[in-house]
């Protein structure tokens, strides 16, 4: 029997299951609680599945075109398509297609919903200021998102975060535009239209509630799988230190180049620089979805020891 | 994948197969009989070095060990993608194929099955023959002519760079995935059949 190095993370497997499980409750929550009430829901049920399955089908498409990558040949960029022909192999998955977006953003992601549809993209900047080591490290994090299919995984948790939104949007509509409860709907009986009115104010309060708590879980999720993410990439190359340098190169790079005029960002620093709420949590890393970099780091460290030590 | 690794975004590093490589013996005498093909006595195996001084060590075992196998010439060598080589000679080629499997087996033995690659042996025309280009007989001048074992997937493919840059000769590579079909199992998947520029074997 062939021995391995690493043995699965179990903490973070625990996290991910604890957070898959309360996204889904409180989708059968949600439901439950919208049979209950008994609102003619088909019409945003429909919407929410064409949306889900728009995402779902078309997520390679739709990412792509959103940063302007390009689909690249072998012939375009040998180097590129050498780097990713290699870690497939290693890691034993067919190979997804490979995309250049020219901008000067240093960044890389991956979409498709399964091993098939996959494309690994690329930016120019990225390109341009990672060394070839600290890139196969890059191309290794954003395989394994194809091979952990967060592509899916995501876009069905989003499902019910979507559901929410859309009808906490609707109906806060027909109330702006209706009036709660609906004055030319029932006129003979007052009361019931006061009835009506206030279980639609509940349930657009209950929509609004549930649309936020999916947020954040899924947020929880997405920084989970990121961290899912590194560490299968860091075991595929077998130099965990190599993906670590490039995080720091990258997210060096993200904070030092200005986005936008510095005293018209005066007025974010108060929202970025949210005070912490809780002991070691702070607004900024609840709503991210990505882990901050000292936590990637931290377990980037903890494997490059790992490889150290005897088997 | 299973769902359960799916939901937790779990990948397990894939281990090398390494029992198809034994069929090599058999392809060998295919490639000379019918397409006038032997072993130049040269092969290399390909793994990612890990860091650590665990996997130090175990490098450095597996030269040991081969420095004490006679007739064996090796030498390392990095390419341009990061990965290692040892290139392995022997003129057996039987001898040769338990050279490269030293270096799988010590590999794996520490753990480090996940690093390996590929591995490569290299074939040449009999002089005279069918793949011989000097002959009146059609064959293209190739820049040599490999098969490519990949250990994940435990399938051989066949790598024919032509001496023009970064050109490989696809129409013999298909012709000689289908002579060996039946000796070796070949990669389906032409996907998968990377090409190996600047290979340090011969």
């Amino acid at each position: 029997m062939a021995r391995t190095r690493f043995p699965a993370d179990r903490g973070l497997t625990v996290r991910m299951l604890t957070t898959v499980f309360l996204l889904g409750l409180l989708y059968a929550l949600f439901v439950t609680v919208l049979f209950l009430v008994g609102l003619k829901l088909v019409f945003v049920l429909v919407i929410a599945f064409v949306l889900l399955f728009v995402q779902y089908f078309y997520s390679d498409r739709i990412a792509l075109y959103s940063m302007g990558g390009k689909i690249v040949t072998r012939e375009q960029a040998p180097q590129l398509h050498g780097v990713v022909d290699r870690l497939c192999a290693m890691a034993d998955m067919p190979k997804p297609q490979v995309a250049i977006a020219n901008i000067d953003m240093p960044n890389a992601f991956a979409t498709g919903r399964d091993k098939k549809h996959a494309v690994v993209c690329v930016t120019s900047g990225i390109l341009r200021r990672l060394d070839e080591p600290e890139l196969e490290a890059v191309l290794a994090h954003e395989l394994s998102h194809v091979a952990h299919r967060d592509v899916a995984v995501m876009t069905i948790a989003s499902f019910l975060g979507i559901l929410a939104g859309l009808l906490t949007r609707v109906l806060a509509y027909a109330g702006l535009f209706g009036g709660f409860g609906g004055n030319n709907r029932n006129q003979s009986s007052g009361g019931g239209g006061g009835q009506l009115a206030m279980v639609e104010l509940g349930m657009l309060a209950f929509s609004a509630l549930v649309y936020a708590i999916s947020f954040l879980l899924i947020r929880t999720l997405s920084r989970y799988r990121e961290l899912a993410a590194d560490r299968s990439g860091a075991i595929l190359i077998g130099q965990p230190r190599l993906l670590a340098q490039a995080l720091v190169k990258v997210t060096g790079e993200m904070s030092r180049v200005p986005t936008r005029d510095l005293r018209a960002a005066e007025h974010f620093n108060a929202f970025f620089f949210a005070p912490a709420f809780a002991k070691g949590v702070s607004l900024s890393s609840l709503f991210s979805t990505h882990p901050t970099l000292e936590r990637r780091l931290q377990q980037l460290t903890e494997l490059e020891a790992q490889m150290g030590r005897a088997a | 994948m299973k769902l359960f690794d799916v939901l937790l975004g779990r990948t397990k590093p894939v281990q090398p197969n390494l029992d198809h490589l034994f069929g090599l013996p058999g392809a060998e005498i295919t490639l000379e009989a019918s397409a006038g093909l032997r072993p130049t006595g040269q092969a290399g195996v390909c793994f990612k070095p890990a860091t650590g001084q665990q996997f130090a060590d175990t490098t450095s075992e597996v030269e040991q060990l081969l420095d004490l196998g006679d007739g064996a010439k090796i030498h390392e060598e990095s390419d341009s993608y990061g990965y290692r080589w040892v290139v392995l000679a022997d003129a057996d080629f039987g001898d040769l194929i338990n050279q490269v499997h030293v270096v799988n087996t010590t590999l794996q033995d520490h753990g480090w099955g996940p690093q390996l690659l590929c591995s490569v042996f290299g074939f040449e025309p009999i002089p005279g023959g069918a793949a011989d280009a000097t002959a009146a007989t059609g064959a293209q001048k190739v820049a040599g002519t490999y098969l490519v074992y990949l250990y994940k997937r435990g399938t051989f493919y066949p790598f024919v760079p032509l001496p023009a840059h970064e050109k490989r000769d696809s129409d013999q590579e298909r012709l000689l995935k289908v002579t060996l079909a039946t000796d070796l199992a070949m990669e389906p998947d032409l996907e998968r059949w990377f090409p190996l520029w600047g290979l340090p074997v011969h």
